[in-house]
């Protein structure tokens, strides 16, 4: 138990330093970091201004300093005469003290942006995790319970189109009938306690799970039905369980293997938040601020937001291999 | 649970039928399948995989799948089986009727203790409580002979070897006190040495609990010396049945005598060649219009591919000489092979 703890920690750390390696990389070459924090001036020539050849641009910046004053600071600062390698190092240096840098943008720290925006992307994700596998399970159970009938071909049918409509579709089908002609919910994030907060995502958290929950049902129905076909199945009927007993008590847990797993990969997915829903419910959660950061080469933020979703993703399938030993002890003592 | 009737058989199988509905047509897998089973008693079926007798079994056990289509009558102490099972009764199959299945690798649930799968039947049909199951489920271990019961009762069943898991499964069936046991082919799947501890524990069990028993194989050697009745299957239908010293002291039908021959004999020469029976069971689509071993038999007549040969009670004097019949040994043979089993070859 100790040596797989450890070798999670590891799988961790190796994960954070290639994410974070290749973002910071990508960003670096893509954008330019000079003019990202000084803006415009950072066109001027300071080499010609020191000679005298030209003069500064402007002038005009606060506190009277000359351009290249704010120029040279600005490197300063961010290490940006010093090599990329050396760059990451520094950053990496401050995550390691905690320090996640600040906005380019507004001087926010980012830290304090990340925990602004990440309650309410994580809130949205077990809304809809809740809603997803909530509806999957009984759902699977039923068909499969009754496989290759009318509800169970009906049910393939439903799924399909649910996982098939793109979810701005099925957003804007949703916001357009409960917000806007039965006005059933408020078109506004509403932040006031925590109970106006989980009304505020019951539509998006269906417009995520709904979709989710199709792609469960399908898994689970099918690891039913293999499930079913076992002879400790034939067992429990010939020990006269009733078949809703067999079902749920000797078929769901060792059917639940692929749930899980396609459970936590999608609850890291939904931890970076996703865009679009927070776009339709106008929510301000994490994948909106990633997507802004990113179009405005907001650096500190993007790599911020990055750590982030990169240790969610690790830690939540470092749970799922838990619930793994949970349920099937043969998995236990291979560990 | 002592509510027998008087007189008459604890079970009794009148014209079972058994057709699957498959892509490619009704499938006949049991076809006019009958015996009588007394309280008390073995009974041996005995045959080659196809032969029908796990279908059988499967719909004593109303183990069917939806798509099977049963005919004939079953009754049990009584009851109409089948009656019971369209009125969705709980405690009956489990309670009083119970089966072990071939492979104890897979017939028990991986991911609960052993100690909840047979204590699972005491509190689902006799209400016992957790305490009050786990107590008797301790019990039954101790009796079908597992070591360290009280540490087996926590333990998973990949943690026990198939002869252990195999007497597991005979506890589980026995939890509530069945008056017959199915075992379907108990020691298939184990080794040569657990094979015969485990027919001499279900041996052992059935006489101290007065209980009956199907004993299902397709090896007449096992049958021999445990069964008191055998009944001899081949292509869903009932090839000879009789009592078992009948049975093996006067054999009739060639394909009970074939099935002897492919079993070694402790009495025979040294290096003695087993005869294999040649060709392949029928498959059940191909069943209705003949005797169903003609295809592979050695006394074949014309005559046996002109219609199903009935069962009929065999003479009790030698080959074709008149004389009394006995009531319990019958036989599906148009041909008189001759009653010391060697028939003209």
């Amino acid at each position: 138990m100790v040596g797989f703890v450890v070798r999670r920690v590891a799988a961790l750390v190796a994960v954070l330093l290639a994410v974070t390696g290749l973002a910071f990389g990508a960003m670096n070459v893509l954008g330019d970091p000079l003019f990202n924090v000084v803006g415009f001036i950072a066109s001027v020539d300071c080499d010609a201004v020191a000679a005298g050849e030209v003069d500064d641009i402007s002038g005009q910046t606060a506190g009277g300093r000359g351009d290249c004053e704010v120029i040279a600071e600005a490197r300063r600062e961010h290490h940006l005469d010093r090599a990329l390698p050396i760059r990451y190092g520094y950053w990496l240096g401050d995550i390691v003290r905690g320090d996640l840098g600040t906005s380019f943008k507004n001087e926010m720290p980012v830290r304090e942006v990340i925990g602004e925006k990440l309650p309410k992307s994580v809130l949205l994700m077990v809304v809809a995790q809740v809603i997803a596998v909530g509806l999957a399970v009984p759902w699977a159970v039923a068909a499969a319970y009754r496989a290759h009938r009318p509800f169970d071909r009906a049910s393939t049918v439903g799924t399909f189109g649910l996982v098939a409509i793109p979810s701005f579709a099925l957003g804007v089908i949703l916001f357009y009938l409960f917000v806007v002609r039965w006005q059933i919910f408020s078109s506004r994030y509403d932040d006031t306690d925590l109970w106006s907060r989980l009304r505020s995502m019951v539509l998006p958290g269906l417009t995520l799970g709904l979709p989710a929950a199709a792609v469960y049902m399908r898994l689970l129905r099918t690891d039913l039905l293999t499930t079913l076909q076992e002879d400790f199945v034939l067992m429990a009927r010939a020990k006269g369980m009733s078949d809703q007993w067999v079902m749920f008590r000797h078929v769901l847990r060792p059917s639940l293997f692929s749930l899980v797993t396609v459970f936590g990969l999608s609850t890291a997915g939904m931890i970076g938040g996703s865009l679009v829903v927070e776009q339709i419910f106008s929510i301000p959660g994490l994948g909106r601020a990633l997507v802004e950061a990113v179009i405005r080469d907001d650096f500190p933020i993007v790599l911020g937001g990055v750590v982030v979703v990169a240790t969610g993703f690790v830690v939540v399938n470092f749970a799922v291999d838990l619930l793994y030993t949970l349920i099937d002890p043969r998995v236990r003592a291979d560990g | 649970m002592s509510t027998a009737s008087a007189a008459g058989p604890l079970l009794s199988v009148q014209d079972l039928g058994v057709t699957f509905g498959t892509a490619d047509g009704p499938v006949r897998a049991v076809d006019g399948v009958s015996f009588d089973l007394t309280e008390g008693r073995t009974l041996g079926i005995v045959g080659e995989s196809g032969s029908g007798k796990s279908v059988t079994a499967k719909a004593l056990m109303n183990l069917l799948p939806s798509y099977a289509e049963v005919e004939g009558s079953i009754t049990f102490g009584g009851r109409d089986l089948r009656a019971l099972a369209a009125a969705r009764e709980r405690h009956f199959w489990g309670v009083e009727l119970t089966m072990v299945f071939q492979d104890p690798m897979t017939s028990l649930n991986p991911v609960k203790r052993i100690g909840e799968q047979i204590a699972e039947c005491l509190r689902v049909h006799l209400g016992r409580s957790r305490k009050v199951a786990t107590a008797e489920a301790l019990d039954l271990l101790e009796r079908v002979g597992i070591p360290e019961p009280r540490k087996r009762l926590r333990q998973y069943p990949h943690e026990l070897s198939g002869g252990l898991r195999q007497r597991v499964v005979i506890a589980m069936a026995l939890a509530c006190g069945p008056r017959l046991l199915i075992a379907d082919e108990p020691t298939t799947a184990l080794d040569v040495t657990v094979q015969k501890h485990i027919l001499d524990l279900l041996d052992d069990l059935r006489r101290e609990r007065a209980m009956s028993m199907i004993l299902i194989t397709h090896d007449l050697g096992v049958v021999k010396g445990r069964a008191d009745d055998v009944m001899v299957m081949y292509g869903g239908r009932t090839m000879e049945s009789a009592e078992t010293p009948t049975l093996f002291g006067r054999m009739h039908h060639p394909y009970t005598r074939a099935l002897l021959e492919t079993i070694p004999r402790i009495d025979a020469p040294a290096h003695t060649r087993l005869v294999p029976i040649p060709g392949r069971p029928p498959s059940p689509a191909e069943v209705g219009r003949s005797c169903p071993f003609a295809a592979r038999c050695r006394h074949r007549i014309d005559d046996c591919l002109d219609g199903v040969p009935p069962l009929v009670p065999v003479p009790v004097g030698a080959a074709g000489a008149e004389g009394a019949e006995d009531a319990s040994h019958h036989s599906a043979c148009i041909v008189s092979v001759g009653s010391d089993g060697r028939g003209d070859s």
